[in-house]
């Protein structure tokens, strides 16, 4: 007999090397600030979502950004923006995988990626509101921005950039999706 | 790129840092992230800038590989540094040109703002460039440990980051053979609008996704056959040994922190 766990584990491993090889490519988008980057990393995540499950998507996330930090540092010495990465992931993948459980056929898929884009914008923009702004301006000293001008950079860059990330991810997932229709069954069959 | 990849940011050496136990290092990376917050005057800066320049000495790193990573946020650092002098109004008056007016608080506070942002960054590239990746999965294991009673797989996960590492060289050839292979085909993944490249890369990840699971089958199966049977009971093919040096380390960040909450509260 198949030890399905074990298999499940070496698989996890496999998409979260690939995950953080993905993410070395990452590329900022023009009208945004530097550190927004778009990266196709979430797309082994949202594949381990699922093919072996939530959990299973949420270690690649996590594990992509260990690595991540193992490999590069974090240039605010506390890995902020690597428990941002994490949490942004975590945001968008959930909504797929609930949406998709109820619903597996392509069109739950696609419901599932706009929902999952519109729970990253939102979360995104209210955690950087609350948590990861004030993070970063108290590591890195910059001045902080608080009230209307943070409002104003949180309307005008976070949010539109998470649903940009978000339409992005979605068109290459519905793509892969489309073409590995099969393999993706048979994946699933194989782990749930 | 991809041999710099491969070997990541880890230096070998041999110097007193780089011989140190991983565990002694993450613990002793850990405090040190909270003491630094307890410095608040002159004393306790000095104290800490003091320490860190001990710490990179022992650690033999060419002070280049620190600052290497850190050119973008230099400009940053030195631009909240001027704005701290320019627009803190408190103190002494230290200089006055025109319209330029330094205090004698600004000066201070941006001092103290840039020293602690650069101990913290620092000591944390030290651990990344004295310690190698798979080094601080085994230590990051054994420290969790405890966890396990709170039902959290710590020893699975460290396993697959043990996966991770060793399969980063392998599937970084991978995508570098397939772009390659797309690229003879005219696709271009790094450059081009947004519209191209996203239609670019799904005939990259395809074949890497189905050659991830066939490759994960094939190493479950090995393991399964060589007898794999989970955390409890399993011996070690890297052992981690604890040493007097590791102990002087942690001794030695506990005093560092009993210093700086001595000096803040007498100086």
């Amino acid at each position: 007999m198949k030890n399905t766990r074990l298999q499940k584990m070496v698989t996890i491993g496999m998409l979260s090397s690939i995950s953080f090889v993905l993410m070395i490519f990452n590329f900022p988008l023009p009208p945004f600030p530097a550190f927004l980057e778009v990266d196709f990393s979430d797309i082994p995540a949202l594949l381990a979502t699922i093919t072996m499950g939530p959990v299973a998507g949420i270690t690649v996330e996590v594990i992509k950004n260990v690595l991540d930090w193992f490999y590069k540092g974090s240039p605010t010495g506390v890995p902020v923006g690597h428990l941002a990465n994490i949490t942004t992931g975590i945001l968008f993948i959930m909504p797929v995988y609930f949406v998709y459980k109820r619903l597996t056929t392509t069109k739950g898929l696609s419901t599932g990626l706009v929902v999952g884009t519109i729970s990253m914008a939102i979360g995104m923009s209210v955690l950087n509101y609350f948590l990861f702004m004030p993070m970063y301006s108290y590591f890195l000293n910059v001045p902080t921005e608080t009230g209307a001008v943070l409002t104003k950079t949180i309307v005008t860059g976070i949010l539109p950039f998470n649903i940009i990330k978000g339409i992005i991810l979605t068109a290459i997932f519905l793509l892969l999706a489309s073409n590995m229709k099969k393999w993706i069954q048979k994946q699933q069959k194989q782990y749930m | 790129m991809m041999d710099k990849l491969i070997f990541g940011r880890f230096i070998p050496g041999d110097s007193f840092v780089h011989r140190l136990d991983p565990r002694a290092k993450l613990i002793f990376v850990f405090a040190f992230i909270f003491i630094v917050f307890i410095a608040n005057n002159t004393a306790t800066y000095a104290a800490l800038l003091i320490f860190t320049i001990l710490i990179i000495l022992l650690s033999r790193i060419k002070l280049y590989f620190l600052i290497n990573g850190l050119k973008p946020i230099l400009i940053l650092m030195a631009f909240t540094f001027f704005l701290h002098i320019f627009f803190t109004k408190e103190g002494d008056i230290l200089y006055h040109w025109k319209f330029i007016t330094i205090y004698e608080e600004g000066l201070r506070q941006g001092i103290f703002i840039s020293v602690r942002f650069l101990v913290l960054v620092f000591v944390t590239t030290v651990l990344t460039l004295t310690t190698s990746p798979i080094s601080i999965t085994d230590g990051m294991e054994v420290l969790l440990n405890p966890l396990k009673k709170l039902k959290l797989p710590i020893h699975e996960l460290a396993l697959m980051m043990s996966i991770s590492l060793r399969f980063i060289p392998t599937l970084m050839d991978e995508t570098d053979k397939i772009m390659k292979a797309q690229t003879a085909r005219g696709s271009d993944l790094t450059s081009g609008p947004i519209k191209e490249r996203i239609k670019a890369v799904v005939p990259l990840l395809v074949p890497l996704f189905v050659s991830a699971f066939k490759r994960a089958e094939d190493l479950a199966t090995a393991m399964e056959v060589r007898g794999y049977r989970g955390g409890e009971g399993r011996t070690r093919y890297r052992q981690l040994k604890w040493h007097v040096r590791d102990t002087i380390a942690v001794l030695s960040i506990v005093v560092m922190g009993a210093v700086l909450i001595y000096l803040r509260k007498y100086s």
